[in-house]
């Protein structure tokens, strides 16, 4: 166990530039430019302030869930791209034989990206996410005290949002990573063989899998096949439509992270991610006889 | 040309690696056509041949890192099929520019601490004193001769059998070709360990050797401990014609001229027949090597 979380976390090294320093580094900036927009008066810290005043906590709620939807994109790029890239690092990097020179399988090895994209990697993502939450907050609260409207009641109420939204966004994390899990594997497994050539395949394959099923088993078109319909299903967040989200955009009441866990959790078809951890092991499993079987450094 | 010797193993104990009718192919053709061997615990083993003769194979094929026909063992395992637990046992470097370039020299040994089970942090830093080599330094920043010298301080930090050196001075100049294999018999060496290197640079681990296997076009063709091979080949140099020719008589098997005196390198023939010809000495590992491994396609020069 030490040495798989050791493999883990020898991920995050690799790959802390995507995971840790750009997002920091995005935080950094946008946080600048805020500073940079009061400093010069492109933004009046009165009138923000006031703004927060007609429905402070509503927007407090809605940007740091805006941020965290801009996180979750950003996390969903750049495991899409890691796992085209990562899974293939040691070769690219010359580093294949280092590694099998230790006491590790290549199951192991591979399982270890795999668990370090559905974890350590978005995890730090997450915090980054947290602390670009502070920040906003803070700006926020600062421009409220400038405003003279900042009281310590308001801020009790904004801390209580800011963890209500951390929760949704962490649980948002948690479900995405388990439905989408499957896609990652496929992509890591093909990258395992093709390198970052997994990228465009894994964009055609859908296509190319639907056609064949359009050829040999019939349909209206290669994109009206089950196929077809069964990734679509698996390619959509299970919550987007009328679920919890809808009925607080629309409603009175502030967020309330548990009632939208509750919701998000019984949107989701456990069988399905159940087939899909399922696919995800037989996938690093063909994908870790490959490179078992090939010595390229 | 050569008859094979096998290198006898010594009385006690099973041998590291023995490898009985091992053949692997790459498509249709046969890299190694068969190869039988046994390497003995505690020896320093020379795998020599030419570019493309099949040693790299043959080193693959002991570390698990590609399946074989026939059947081999390292320390009693197969090794294709339990490699990461023969890697618990066995060191390698297979290419000195392997080491993951993103890490730092700290990181490394503290990833390798909790990868390893016999990877020791302590020893790599103290194998690493003396160098120029810190903590902090990042390893693609290192130059080449530092990679070579941090990557043997990683291997020799690991209590293992068996380590398995694949050229490993590859692009080194001399200082850091002497210094490596100087750390390695100094620090590293012991008599329960063993030692298998390949290099093309064979004079200069001729002094550290204990067995020599010459390995063409997928066949052993010599596989001898070093005494026998002292006792076994004799080179003579000859420059009277007359003495030439009776020379001849004794079959050499291999003859050149070099600087207008010719060179003939003999196969057990007794030193005391030989003696009235010319000048006797022991063929160096080079000479040797260049008598037995040459092919008619590649050197038309062949023993006549």
């Amino acid at each position: 166990m030490k040495a798989f979380v050791a493999l883990v976390h020898r991920e995050l090294i690799e790959h802390r530039g995507a995971f840790l320093l750009g997002p920091l580094l995005l935080v950094a900036i946008l946080l600048g430019a805020t500073i940079l927009a009061f400093t010069v008066g492109r933004v009046d810290a009165r009138f923000s302030g006031a703004m927060l005043t007609v429905a402070p906590l509503r927007i407090y709620e809605m940007g740091f869930l805006g941020f965290g939807i801009g996180w979750a994109l950003y996390l969903m790029a750049t495991l899409f791209f890691y796992a085209a890239d990562g899974f293939a690092a040691d070769k690219r990097n010359n580093a294949m034989l280092f590694w099998k020179s230790m006491p590790v399988g290549d199951f192991k090895v591979l399982l270890s990206k795999l668990t370090a994209a559905i974890t350590l990697l978005p995890g730090t993502v997450y915090a980054v996410a947290l602390l670009s939450g502070l920040l906003l907050y803070g700006v926020a609260y600062v421009t409220m005290l400038i405003n003279g409207t900042g009281t310590v009641a308001a801020l009790g109420g904004i801390g209580m949002v800011y963890l209500h939204v951390a929760l949704a966004i962490l649980v948002s994390f948690a479900v995405g990573l388990v439905w989408y899990l499957p896609y990652l594997a496929l992509i890591g497994g093909l990258a395992t063989a093709i390198g970052r050539w997994a990228i465009p395949v894994s964009l055609v394959l859908p296509a190319i899998v639907s056609t064949l099923e359009w050829v040999t088993l019939g349909g209206l078109h290669p994109f009206s096949t089950r196929t077809w319909d069964y990734l679509s299903y698996r390619s959509s967040f299970p919550s987007i439509e009328d679920g919890y989200l809808d009925a607080w955009f629309t409603g009175p009441d502030s967020f309330n992270a548990l009632l939208y866990a509750t919701d998000l959790l019984n949107r989701v078809d456990w069988t399905q991610v159940g087939i899909g951890a399922v696919f995800s092991l037989a996938v690093l499993y063909l994908g870790s006889e490959y490179r078992r079987r090939s010595n390229d450094n | 040309m050569t008859e094979l010797s096998t290198a006898p193993l010594p009385e006690s104990g099973e041998p590291i690696v023995s490898a009985r009718g091992l053949r692997k192919s790459f498509g249709r053709k046969e890299i190694l056509h068969g190869l039988d061997f046994d390497i003995p615990a505690g020896r320093i083993y020379g795998l020599i041949g030419h570019n493309g003769a099949g040693k790299t194979t043959t080193l693959n094929a002991m570390l698990g890192l590609t399946n074989c026909e026939g059947t081999i063992r390292v320390l009693g395992e197969d090794p294709f099929a339990r490699r990461a637990r023969l890697m618990e046992n066995v060191a390698f470097i297979s290419d000195v520019a392997s080491l993951p370039r993103f890490l730092r020299v700290r990181e490394l040994f503290a990833l390798l601490t909790n990868i390893h089970p016999n990877f020791s942090q302590d020893k790599a830093r103290s194998f690493l004193e003396g160098t120029d080599i810190r903590p902090e330094m990042k390893i693609k920043q290192l130059s080449k001769g530092m990679i070579a010298q941090l990557h043997l301080a990683v291997v020799m930090a690991i209590d293992a059998k068996l380590l398995v050196l694949d050229e490993p001075t590859l692009g080194l100049d001399i200082t850091y070709r002497k210094r490596f294999y100087r750390r390695l018999l100094e620090d590293y060496m012991t008599e329960e360990r063993t030692l298998l290197i390949t290099t093309h640079q064979v004079d200069e681990i001729e002094f550290m050797l204990s067995d020599i296997m010459f390995i063409r076009d997928g066949e052993l063709i010599l596989h001898m401990q070093m005494e026998t091979v002292n006792d076994k080949f004799t080179q003579l140099v000859v420059n009277d014609p007359g003495q030439q020719q009776a020379a001849r008589a004794h079959g050499p098997v291999y003859e050149e001229t070099r600087f207008g005196q010719t060179v003939m390198i003999f196969d057990g023939v007794d030193r005391g027949v030989l003696e009235p010809f010319g000048t006797l000495s022991t063929p160096t590992l080079s000479d040797l090597f260049v008598a037995l491994m040459q092919r008619p396609t590649a050197n038309p020069e062949t023993a006549r």
